[in-house]
């Protein structure tokens, strides 16, 4: 505590008038020679201790009145623990949430655009030569410029053209993100102030001791900054969100059916009777359709959509406006494929080209059913069945699929392009078979193999039993299909005969193979290993009829097709990602060492480089935090469309309630505002502490009407019971 | 009638004249105005008439009636019985307060003046006076006598005495009920400060004897308002050395209260003993303790 006008706290000095009138009365004491001494005594014996203890109360009272008067009078000034800033320089970061939940508007005014004027203001009003450093807290923190800087026009400037809807706003990486900033500035005076809507779900009570931990970190850094939370939400219930799309196949061809369900949900308490959900490809509309959405219900809407030409395709649902536009639309990028070739590589051909009795006879005719049933419709497979010693370099270069059915082994250099065809991306599904040589899968194939095999297990024999395959849920993309019933049972199979892979052996890691399906024995059916950038999914039985009834059976195709688009699709890497990811995207070899030209939401093309990776050109870009489409334009290709879509969680607009904002900040000793004036004053207490001489005023005045009170209270009863006096009348007849 | 002063020498006269003249000038200024005048004597009243039996001295034999009926009658009076009052006047220490103001009175002189009025009353009345001082044991005893030169000897005690010793009341009754042999009215002149029980139990002791006892109780006005201000020293007026140093506006509420209970336990136990309580200030004319005492004289 210290004191403006310190010369007056000698006057508290004047404590001692009390006392020293005290001692002067006492002093000159009048002497009575009294006659009731029995009456008198008495009261003395029973009520001294009584009486000196309120003598004591008074005097202490009487001696705090004067003291209290200069006290005030010195203007004392309460710092609390730290030492007062002054008009000390500041280094501050300002922590902005720019989720999209705080595009919600309320009167036309949204969160973010409130904020942002408040911080713009804070900024204005900061004195010249301020460090600040403002930081975004969409997915987890990202800073508005590169580094904190003393130019605060420049800071004015850009935040000017900010936006929000920057994903989910992840307050503990955010504040961590801070930390690290706080710890780069350089003016001796620190603070951090973070403008939030205190949405529910960026405050999850699991997260809070990420929270504290991150506060921790501000404030053991060598100059702690002053925390503040500012409160700048709107409590605003209404919303409908689109939360996800689902497509019904992993990749599509030119001319197939796609059917894509949007979900939708409906976060406030209106009834939506007729709500119209809209479908735009590559921008143009392609239908509409209504849908009723009750009070906090769900719903959903399925559309079917063809693509007339190969490419990427942009694929926009959206829904009718309300207080938060940033979820009532969806974009999803669709890689529409001309062709994908497929190299089946037959280890038992038949006797013709088109023997159905081949090893890849039925697949074939699975992978590419229009072409072997001579129908003019596009198959998105397009086969080419070679035996074991045509697959070479070459072929493989040709092919985005290899599928090995019974082969016996491969020779060194076959294998060694097998798996630089894996390694880059490609995709093998691989068939064992009566040929199969277990040594060289088990040895110089094990690289590929996802497990090895045991020995055959079941028998040719008529009226032998067979194995089934085991009902689960599929977590697979390419199996999922099967979650559904009604896209066909692989309960149906009956394998006679199998190889028993062995189980694999887990290491935690991400190249772990893993059982995709499991025969009713307990023996793996299908496995997967990641091999570099590629996948490979073996099968235990053979993909012709001879050791099971799989080609016979309606599952048969679905299941082959999806197993080969899912390989195959690796190839390209994920186009529908979630802000706060990297945009990738792989080219030809020759695009190295060129420029791609990466157009965003924002309209402004930025020219990347494409960087030589092994055998192509490859597009690394970010991590995005602005969610919508960007277009990479790769040097003499077509279009690349690629899509960022915010966390859905953010749609559920409930806000903390005020008690809920004021205990959280209790609970992290932070400060709580809710307008800029309150910074100010805040900030004005932390600078120049707080005046507390009214507080004195008000505790003289309660002091004196207290001296009174008690002063009559000791005295009690001294008016109310008068003795009567004497009279005639007490003398005559008194005793009767 | 005699008049008190025939009975005193000059000297005396001077001596104790405050007190006859102040015991006079009360009486007779009480005494005016009354219907029945105490002059007219109480020594022997007509009562009947019956006939003469030998051996009746002739001096009683009604004359007048002889004349008229030619028979004889005597006379006969009631002789009315006169009433004997001893004065037991407290002069003890705590009766010398006079709240240190000049020329204000003392209980103590309030006291005698008090019994001074009411000695020249009784024998105004042919009524035997006697008079008790005492503090802690009997100073002064003199036995009741009716004949006005009595007077002198009681105003002539009642000068002499000071007040200055401890009191002990209840003690100083048990030993005086012995030295009354016949019943009588005993007048109680004191501040009765003390052991209240050991008081009642005195008075039961004298009303046990077949006394009719008065208690005229004489208070200061300071000690019923206890007005006082500012640290004050009491010190006691029977006990040498025993003082207190207080602020009494902080203790007047809790006095007033032990006061209260103090008078209330007096005026319980008197009223159960029917022993008359008078309580009196200095303050008060003595006329009114003369109308208490003839309002009980009356009532017997």
């Amino acid at each position: 505590m210290t004191f403006l006008n310190a010369a007056l706290v000698a006057g508290t000095a004047a404590l001692s008038i009390p006392i020293i009138i005290h001692l002067f009365h006492k002093s000159r004491f009048k002497v009575v020679k009294w006659g009731a001494m029995h009456l008198l005594e008495m009261v003395i014996r029973t009520n001294q201790r009584r009486i000196r203890m309120e003598q004591w109360i008074l005097l202490a009272i009487r001696c705090a009145i004067p003291a209290l008067l200069a006290f005030a009078m010195a203007r004392p000034i309460w710092q609390g623990s730290s030492r007062l800033l002054g008009d000390a320089r500041a280094s501050t970061v300002v922590l902005l949430d720019n989720s999209y939940s705080m595009d919600a508007a309320r009167a036309g005014a949204a969160n973010f655009s409130l904020a942002k004027d408040n911080v713009q203001q804070l900024i204005a009003g900061m004195q010249s030569k301020s460090e600040v450093h403002v930081v975004l807290m969409g997915q987890g923190g990202h800073g508005l410029l590169d580094a904190p800087t003393y130019d605060l026009s420049r800071i004015t400037q850009v935040l000017g053209k900010t936006s929000a809807g920057y994903g989910t706003a992840r307050v503990p990486q955010a504040l961590d993100f801070a930390a690290g900033s706080l710890e780069t500035m350089h003016e001796p005076v620190r603070q951090l102030v973070m403008l939030t809507d205190f949405q529910r779900v960026s405050f999850d009570p699991v997260e809070d001791k990420l929270i504290t931990a991150a506060l921790d970190r501000i404030s053991k850094q060598a100059i702690p900054a002053s925390v503040t939370f500012w409160d700048v939400g709107q409590d605003v219930k209404e919303n409908i969100a689109i939360e996800s799309l689902d497509f019904s196949k992993l990749m599509v061809g030119v001319g197939q059916k796609i059917q894509i369900r949007a979900n939708l949900r409906n976060f406030g308490a209106a009834n939506h009777q007729d709500l119209r959900v809209t479908l735009k490809v590559d921008g143009k509309d392609k239908g509409a359709s209504q849908v009723a959405l009750g009070p906090n219900s769900k719903a959903q809407v399925l559309f079917t959509q063809s693509f007339e030409t190969a490419g990427s395709h942009v694929v926009e649902i959206s829904t009718e406006p309300d207080a938060l536009a940033a979820d009532n639309s969806i974009l999803a990028s669709i890689p529409v494929r001309d062709r994908i070739p497929v190299l089946l590589v037959d280890g038992a051909p038949g006797d013709t080209s088109d023997d159905i009795k081949s090893e890849t006879g039925y697949l074939q005719i699975a992978l590419s059913p229009f072409m072997a049933g001579k129908v003019e419709q596009a198959d998105l497979l397009q086969t080419r069945v070679i035996p074991a010693e045509g697959l070479t370099q070459k072929a493989l270069s040709e092919s985005q699929l290899v599928v090995l059915a019974n082969i016996r082994r491969l020779g060194d250099d076959q294998l060694k392009a097998l798996e630089d065809f894996v390694r880059t991306g490609g995709g093998l599904l691989v068939f064992p078979g009566d040929k199969t040589d277990t040594a060289w899968w088990n040895g110089a194939f094990s690289k590929l193999a996802p497990l090895p095999l045991g020995g055959i297990a079941g028998d040719l024999k008529e009226g032998a039993p067979s194995m089934g395959i085991t009902s689960q849920r599929f977590d697979n993309p390419a199996l999922e299909l099967f979650n559904d019933p009604r896209n066909g049972s692989m309960n149906e199979a009956a394998l006679k005969v199998w190889f028993r892979m062995r189980p694999p052996e887990k290491t935690g890691g991400a190249l772990d193979p893993v059982v995709l399906a499991r025969l009713d024995s307990g023996d793996p059916f299908l496995a997967e290993k990641p091999f570099g950038e590629g996948r490979v999914i073996a099968c235990a039985t053979a993909a012709d009829a001879d050791w099971s009834n799989l080609p016979a059976r309606p599952f048969f195709l679905p299941l082959t097709q999806r197993l080969c688009v899912y390989l195959a699709s690796n190839v390209y890497p994920p186009r529908n990602l979630e802000v706060g990811q990297q945009l990738i995207s792989f080219l030809p070899t020759d695009a190295a060492g060129k420029k791609a030209l990466l157009t965003g939401p924002d309209g402004v093309p930025v020219e990347v480089p494409v960087v030589k990776k092994e055998t192509r050109g490859v597009v690394e870009y970010g991590p995005i935090f602005n969610p919508g489409l960007y277009t990479l334009v790769p040097p003499g290709g077509a279009a690349i469309h690629y899509v960022f879509n915010a966390d859905r969680r953010e749609s559920d607009l409930s806000r903390l309630t005020e008690q809920e904002i004021n205990d959280l900040a209790k609970s992290h000793k932070v400060p709580v505002v809710r307008s800029l004036e309150e910074y100010k004053q805040l900030e004005h207490r932390n600078r120049f502490g707080t005046e507390l001489w009214k507080w004195f005023l008000w505790a003289l005045l309660a002091f004196c009407f207290l001296e009174l009170i008690l002063q009559r209270f000791f005295t009690r009863r001294r008016t109310k019971l008068p003795v009567k006096p004497l009279s005639a009348s007490d003398l005559v007849g008194r005793n009767g | 009638m005699s008049h008190v002063s025939d009975f005193l020498a000059p000297a005396d006269l001077q001596r104790i004249s405050n007190l006859q003249v102040l015991a006079r000038q009360v009486v007779e200024g009480f005494t005016t105005g009354l219907h029945r005048s105490p002059h007219k004597g109480f020594s022997v009243e007509f009562k009947q008439h019956r006939q003469y039996v030998p051996g009746d001295e002739i001096r009683r034999i009604d004359w007048r009636v002889f004349g008229r009926s030619d028979r004889y009658y005597i006379r006969e009076y009631e002789e009315e019985t006169n009433l004997r009052s001893t004065l037991i006047v407290d002069r003890s220490g705590s009766m010398a307060y006079g709240g240190g103001v000049p020329g204000k009175v003392s209980k103590f002189d309030y006291a005698t003046r008090l019994a001074a009025c009411l000695s020249y009353l009784m024998l105004q009345q042919s009524d035997g006076v006697g008079l008790v001082t005492f503090d802690t044991k009997i100073r002064r005893y003199i036995p009741v006598r009716s004949r006005v030169s009595h007077l002198r000897v009681i105003l002539d005690e009642l000068d002499q005495s000071k007040p200055g010793e401890d009191t002990e009341l209840g003690r100083v009754f048990h030993d005086l009920v012995p030295m009354l042999h016949r019943r009588g009215l005993l007048v109680i002149i004191s501040d009765c400060f003390g052991e209240v029980a050991n008081f009642l139990k005195a008075l039961a002791h004298f009303r046990h004897a077949r006394h009719e006892i008065i208690v005229f109780q004489i208070w200061d006005r300071d000690e019923l308002d206890f007005p006082f201000k500012g640290w004050t020293q009491f010190e006691c007026l029977e006990k040498a050395g025993l003082k207190h140093m207080i602020d009494p506006v902080m203790l007047r509420q809790a006095y007033m209260e032990n006061l209260e209970r103090f008078r209330s336990e007096l005026t319980l136990g008197c009223r159960r003993h029917k022993v008359d309580l008078v309580p009196f200030c200095t303050d008060e004319p003595y006329s009114n303790a003369l109308a208490a005492y003839l309002s009980r004289r009356l009532a017997r």
